[in-house]
């Protein structure tokens, strides 16, 4: 079980609409700020929206929808998954797993699915489904 | 591609790698330079470099080339050693410390745009002091033993004409123990070039005395390497040099002063020539020369195939033994140093093919001697040599990255010449726009230290936003990395920079940790800084933060009211985001001609409101005409939509505040912002006045909106709420305002204050996308904004009411005697009162004589003569709507009060609705009448459940046999029940037990069931609808049957009010025709006083329409010997039956009696008509089956099936029915007959008599086409019910 950060959906516009911390927060990363626990998550946002730059730069060059490792911060590694319809699936790891998260990815692509076939989901609002969320923790449990 | 010469790193190189002059002097040629305010090597260096000279320089190869720019450097002897860590660090903080004064002026201000700033040029962008601080991180590094472009090529000995003994102080002057370490530890040798000058001051005499020194050291130094340099020669120090070529040594301590003041033009070109001979007659010379020496030297050793093979050779040899860190110590005199040096020299002439030639065969040697920062130190130099070739790229960069990554693993004493490297790195980049590139070297040179690694960050940030196409986001992200650490090193004003260009880049972002993270720290060091405006600004973003954790949001609301403290000031702050206001909760209550006794009343649905009051108030059309034309006097058109209240009375708004946050936030003086303008619209009319008049109403605005409530202009007042939001909790808090005057009411908005010291204002006009106003809409084509403007007009008197101990929670039945209440405050009186009530059935409203009865005494039956007289009133059905008698007014503090009844009917939940019409006593009000609406919510709980089975008595006819089954649905009640009545005349009933014997213990307890049986007799014999006017005159009938032992007085339920009830209760039914065959009862039962507080409650239930026909109208009765005895011997007993029939509908019947045996075994129709006298059957006895398809209507041709399959084969059927198999009977309504039937019986035995059917069709239904009729069956058949006869064989 690797200490998986941080997952993160973010729309086209670069809105995120989902956030989870999955795994144990890496503790010794929040030193970059002040060393305070609760630092961890907005150094983890900041670090998956600076990798947004890269992710644009990358999506128009490949049709593989999985990126793999794009950027990196410290030792701590995102990776990214864009649909087709260029929503990001973001994670911030520290480990490398490329199969798992490969994996990991697709498989919430699926449920991301289920969720904008939802006539009541409003594409890019935020996801609230509680059920979503219990997935994609019990995802990350197994792939991760 | 651009020449590399003159590329920013180019030119960097240009300045920095050259020829250093080491400059060796007497104190008193110092003495003389300061007379102008500069030091020796000051006044010297402008004119070192040479930016247009042309030298031929010959080196290794036989082609010369010309030289046209070359610089050198001059340091004194002392400065050339590395510098101190310390200091050096000390004078970089010191530079990003001006720096950072300087730029702080216009932090103050807005952050720029981000989209402005992407379109700037990178010289815009870049803050200049950014090259001022790598230029002192380089030199840091300076003068480092492995590398020999710092070496000192030359010495200048400088000597005044003033010393005592000059030669001999030249001598002295070359002294070893002052030399800089590298000349003495070897790492260069000592044996350099040396060039002597005298300097002459002229204003310490004539020059005669420093030509006879410069011809003495002439003759002892050579004659080509001694000069003469007079300064000074201006005497009075007022020579203004334009572009002074000192400006740059200023010094900020005295800044009038006029640096180079007594050197006059002469001086100036003097140095001028000293300084170009220097170079060109002398240095460059030097230089070839070595060059080439040393080149004949490393060919000899180096070059060709055998000294590659025996240098490798060599040095595996050397391996073992040498296995320092640091490779091993090589002397100026190594051929590795001499390689090293031959390379430099070559560089620093652009011989750069030489150069790196050179490198590359260094490079290998040291790698291989493990002389790793040599071996870096080499790289470099080939990454910069192949860039100023402007050839591969790739290889530069590979180089460049060797070198840095070689540095960093060497440990802390290669870190700052990693700096090094990577800042010529990061140009090299930057130089072939490589910015993103770029940007990760200056990510790789953040040190340890704080503050350089808070300076490349920054550059690095820039590197992104310069990137093509610029990377905001890296760019932020960077800022905010290098803000943190600028933050770390007490940069504060640094910090608040990076910060400030990162929030443009993280405006309006919804990444909440982000926008929270940037706001609150620059908000906090604003604060630090004393800059509360900006900071409270900045604060304010970050309030709303409920995504965080709770320590978070206590840390920024605590920090927030701090910094507001401090200012010292109340904020009113418009978009203040704590508490989030619920917008579309607001709701506004204002009464103009409906006026609302609670709140309750007035949140119901005014749709519920005017249909209830349909009837009541005057019409809409005139009432809108008459309204019209009065308002066509009064008010402009524009206001004609708006809304009207009255002066004195409250209007309430509700509105939601809700705390997003985990920790509790009070919010104090909550109130509404109003604004009350004075009518205006006569005085426009009149031009002349107007203005005057408007203008005082803009004073009069202004002074509203200041929400100033003790002033005495105020004209109108608001309440003020305290409120106390826990974590995450939504509190609906209602505002009021009264306004005291007539005119024009608007409210504006709502203002609070949040935890004592920030006041937050909310405009509702701003946000009327989904208002919902509860009430008063005037149809669609108001505007939303004309929602919350009002009319007020003159104060009238309003109807304050309410119902006495109105109970909230009943059991179903509960009877209840209330008080209505009815108070006018003011002076005028209303009359005209109109009362209706939603709920007729729950409530009805008494006579006004029954206000003083004890209840329920009063209830209770009276005297024959008494009931007689009020029997009159049960006929008539009640109705919702009450009108007051004429005479009643209301004023002043007398009430009014009224009789009520109430009556819990169903059980739920109630919501019951009352509106009292009401007009104004004086008639010149723009309103003419209101209505008070009250509304009261209860709950009805189930009590008893009271169920009613009639059957007819099978051995009466018109006589009944009721079952009533009681059950007490309560939790906890126990019920006396008391009296059971029939409503009706003609009924009558009575207990078929004493009650005693049934129900000994009088009381139901919970959850107990009951059951008990009566008589219900039909007495109105012959009664038809014709009739029914003068049953009145009838005797009265015992239609009550008391269910206690005791003697209580009945109830008599003809009176009201439960006559009244009764009513309501069949006006629910089904059909509201008085159908004679139905029947209704009302259970009268006590709830015994359990404690001595509460009173004995009584409770009635009705059940209407219970039917005493369970199939047709047609009811009959078989009459016959039970038991008979005959001799069977003799012959078959023949047994006479009579059947009696009796119509009881309103119609002429035709009525068939079918007799069958059991006789469709057979397959053939069992069609009534035909007797199968001859099927035989079993000798059982007594089969019956009868299936209830009553509703079904059988013609008789259809086979009964259900009749033919009992009988087994064979068997032969004891008896058959003899006579006429049909009968057909006709039926006058109401009316009887009886046929006979009879029966043969064959052998003895017990019989069932019920195989036979009655057809029967009510006639004339067609022709009459009643309606009432029409849903009735016309027709049917029913089937024999059991009559069992027992033969016996007579002795």
């Amino acid at each position: 079980m690797a200490t998986t950060a941080c997952f993160i959906i973010v729309s086209r516009n670069e809105i995120p609409i989902y956030e989870a911390e999955v795994g144990s927060a890496v503790k010794r990363q929040a030193s970059v700020f002040e060393d305070k626990r609760e630092d961890a998550a907005q150094l983890h946002q900041f670090i998956l929206h600076a990798a947004l730059d890269i992710v644009q730069d990358l999506a128009w060059t490949t049709s593989a929808m999985f990126l793999k490792a794009i950027d990196r911060f410290n030792d701590l590694v995102v990776s990214v998954y864009v649909t087709a319809g260029h929503t990001r699936l973001m994670l911030l790891h520290d480990s490398r797993n490329d199969d798992g998260i490969k994996s990991f990815f697709q498989e919430v692509h699926e449920l991301y699915i289920k969720i904008l076939l939802n006539p009541l989901y409003l594409p890019g609002s935020r996801i609230t489904s509680s059920h979503f969320d219990t997935k994609v923790r019990a995802l990350a449990r197994k792939y991760l | 591609m651009v020449d590399p010469a003159t590329t920013p790193l180019g030119k960097m190189l240009l300045d920095e790698i050259t020829p250093v002059v080491m400059v060796l002097r007497t104190p008193l040629v110092e003495e003389s330079c300061l007379k102008n305010g500069l030091s020796l090597v000051q006044t010297l260096s402008p004119f070192c470099n040479f930016t247009n000279i042309d030298v031929p320089v010959r080196t290794a190869s036989d082609q010369p080339y010309r030289l046209h720019k070359f610089k050198l450097r001059l340091f004194y002897e002392s400065d050339i050693r590395q510098p101190n860590l310390e200091v050096s660090k000390e004078r970089l903080k010191q530079v990003i410390g001006q720096a950072g004064e300087k730029d702080f002026s216009e932090l103050g201000s807005d952050p720029p745009q981000i989209n402005n700033v992407v379109g700037r040029s990178e010289s815009e962008i870049l803050p200049s002091w950014f090259q001022i601080f790598n230029k002192e991180l380089i030199h840091s590094v300076s003068f480092s033993d492995h590398e020999a472009f710092d070496h000192p090529v030359a010495c200048l000995l400088v000597v005044s004409s003033k010393d005592e003994q000059p030669i001999s102080k030249f001598v002295d002057l070359f002294n070893t123990n002052k030399l800089p370490s590298l000349l003495n530890d070897g790492a260069m040798d000592p044996k350099i070039m040396k060039h002597y000058l005298l300097v002459h001051d002229s204003q310490d005499g004539s020059s005669e005395k420093a030509t006879k020194v410069l011809s003495e050291m002439r003759s002892t130094f050579g004659p080509n390497d001694c000069h003469l340099l007079c300064i000074n020669s201006s005497h009075d120090g007022e020579i203004e040099h334009q572009d002074n070529p000192w400006d740059s040594y200023k010094s900020d301590a005295s800044p009038s002063q006029r640096l180079g003041c007594f050197l006059n033009i002469d001086d100036f070109n003097e140095i001028k020539d000293l300084m170009q001979e220097l170079s060109s007659k002398h240095i460059i010379p030097y230089m070839e020369q070595k060059i080439r020496l040393l080149n004949q030297q490393v060919s000899a050793t180096r070059k060709g195939f055998r000294n590659q093979i025996k240098n490798l050779w060599w040095r595996k040899g050397k391996e073992d033994t040498l296995d320092s860190s640091n490779g091993p110590m090589y002397t100026f005199s190594s051929i590795e140093s001499q390689i090293r040096m031959l390379g430099d020299y070559a560089f620093m002439l652009r011989d750069y093919e030489l150069a790196l030639s050179n490198y590359r065969l260094i490079s290998t040697d040291y790698k291989l001697d493990k002389a790793w920062k040599r071996y870096a130190g080499v790289q470099e130099m080939m990454g910069l040599t192949y860039f100023m070739l402007d050839q591969s790229r790739k290889e530069a960069e590979y180089c460049m990255e060797n070198a840095f990554s070689t540095y960093l693993k060497i440990g802390s004493s290669g870190q700052q010449n990693a700096t090094r490297c990577g800042l010529w790195w990061v140009e090299m980049l930057r130089t072939r726009d490589q910015n993103k590139e770029a940007a990760t070297v200056y990510f790789r040179i953040c040190s340890e230290e704080p503050l350089h690694s808070a300076v490349m960050l920054e550059q690095a940030s820039y590197c992104y936003l310069l990137s093509k196409p610029p990377m905001l986001h890296k760019y932020g992200f960077h800022l905010v990395l290098s803000g943190d650490r600028y933050k770390k090193c007490d940069q504060i004003k640094h910090a608040i920079r990076t910060y400030r260009s990162a929030v443009s880049v993280y405006k309006g972002t919804t990444w909440s940790h982000i926008k929270d993270h940037v706001h609150f720290h620059i908000g906090q060091w604003y604060a630090f800084l004393g800059m509360y405006d900006v900071a409270v600004a900045h604060m304010l973003e970050v309030l709303a933060c409920s995504h965080q954790s709770k320590t978070t949001q206590e840390l920024y609301l605590r920090d927030f009211l701090q910094i507001v403290q401090k200012t010292a000031k109340t904020f009113e702050v418009l978009k203040l985001q704590l508490p989030v206001i619920n917008i579309s909760s607001l709701k506004v209550f204002f009464e103009d001609h409906r006026t609302y006794a609670s709140a309750a009343a007035a949140s119901v649905r005014e749709s519920l409101w005017s249909s209830l009051e349909e009837d009541i108030i005057p019409s809409l059309s005139t009432g809108r005409s008459n309204w019209l034309e009065l308002q066509s006097k009064l008010i402009s058109k524009q206001y004609k939509e708006s809304n009207i209240c009255v002066a004195g009375e409250p209007v309430k708004v509700n509105i939601e505040f809700k705390n997003p946050l985990q920790i509790p936030i009070s919010l104090s003086s909550v109130t509404l912002i109003c604004e009350l303008s004075p009518r205006s619209d006569e005085t426009n009319m009149d031009a002349g006045n107007s203005t005057i008049e408007l203008q005082k109403e803009e004073e009069l605005k202004s002074s509203t909106t200041m929400g100033d409530m003790s002033s005495e202009v105020s004209s109108f007042t608001l309440s003020e709420a305290d409120v106390l939001l826990e974590s995450g909790e939504a509190i609906l808090v209602q505002l009021t305002v009264t306004p005291k005057v007539e005119g024009i009411l608007k409210i504006v908005g709502v203002r609070w204050k949040l935890s004592g010291s920030v006041v937050g204002l909310y405009n509702f006009e701003t946000n009327v996308v989904k208002k919902r106003i509860a009430k008063g809409r005037r149809g669609a084509k108001s505007s939303p904004s004309n929602d919350l403007k009002f009319l007020v007009i003159e104060s009238l008197p309003k109807l304050e009411g309410f119902i006495r101990h109105i109970p909230e929670r009943a059991y179903a039945g509960d009877l209840q005697h209330l008080i209505l209440e009815l108070r006018n405050p003011s002076e005028f009186s209303v009359k005209n009162l109109k009362i209706k009530v939603s709920h007729p059935r729950f409530l009805c409203v008494g006579k006004q004589d029954e206000l003083m009865k004890e209840f329920p005494a009063c209830l209770e039956k009276k005297t024959v003569a008494e009931q007689s007289g009020a029997l009159g009133n049960s006929s008539k059905r009640p109705h919702a709507l009450f009108l007051f008698p004429e005479d009643i007014t209301v004023q002043g503090n007398a009430p009014l009060l009224w009789p009520l009844w109430f009556r819990a009917a169903v059980p739920g939940n109630i919501s019951l609705l009352i509106t009292i019409y009401y007009e104004m006593g004086n008639m010149s009000s723009v309103i003419k009448y209101r209505t008070l609406r009250m509304r009261y919510n209860m709950q009805v709980l189930p009590s008893l459940n009271v169920a009613y089975q009639i059957s007819p008595c099978p051995s009466r006819l018109r006589q009944f046999l009721v079952r009533m089954d009681i059950l007490n649905q309560t939790s906890s009640e126990s019920f006396q029940v008391h009296q059971l009545s029939a409503v009706g005349h003609q009924w009558e009933i009575s207990l078929l037990q004493p009650f005693d014997v049934i129900f000994p213990s009088k009381s139901l307890f919970t959850g107990q069931a009951l059951s008990c049986f009566f008589i219900l007799k039909n007495q109105g014999k012959s009664l038809t609808s014709k009739d029914k006017s003068s049953s009145l005159s009838l005797p009265l009938l015992e239609s009550d049957v008391n269910l206690q032992a005791s003697n209580d007085r009945l109830f008599d339920i003809s009176s009201s009010p439960l006559a009244d009830f009764h009513c309501c209760e069949r006006s629910q039914g089904v059909s509201s025709q008085d159908d004679p065959n139905t029947v209704d009862f009302i259970l009268i039962s006590w709830l015994p006083k359990t404690d001595g507080v509460s009173d004995s409650r009584l409770f009635s239930h009705h059940a209407c329409y219970c039917s005493i026909l369970s199939t047709s109208p047609i009811t009959w009765l078989i009459d016959g010997p039970r038991t008979t005895h005959h001799n069977f011997n003799a012959s078959f007993c023949q047994i006479n039956l009579r059947m009696t029939l009796h119509n009881s509908s309103d119609t002429v019947a035709s009525v068939r009696v079918n007799t069958f045996d059991s006789s469709s075994s057979s397959g053939q129709s069992s069609g009534a008509t035909t007797t199968q006298a001859s099927v035989p059957s079993g000798n059982q006895s007594g089969w019956h089956e009868v299936r209830a398809l009553t509703e079904i209507k059988v013609t008789s041709s259809i086979p009964r099936n259900e009749v033919g399959k009992s009988p087994s084969l064979g068997s032969v059927f004891p008896y058959i029915w003899s006579g006429s198999s049909a009968t057909s009977v006709r039926l006058e309504p109401k009316s009887t007959a009886e046929i006979l039937l009879e029966i043969c019986v064959f052998s003895p035995g017990t019989y069932d008599l019920s195989n036979y059917s009655l057809n029967w069709n009510l006639l004339g239904v067609n022709d009459q086409g009643n309606e009432e009729e029409g849903t009735k069956q016309s027709s049917g058949t029913c089937y024999g019910y059991p009559y069992f006869l027992t033969v016996l064989e007579s002795a």
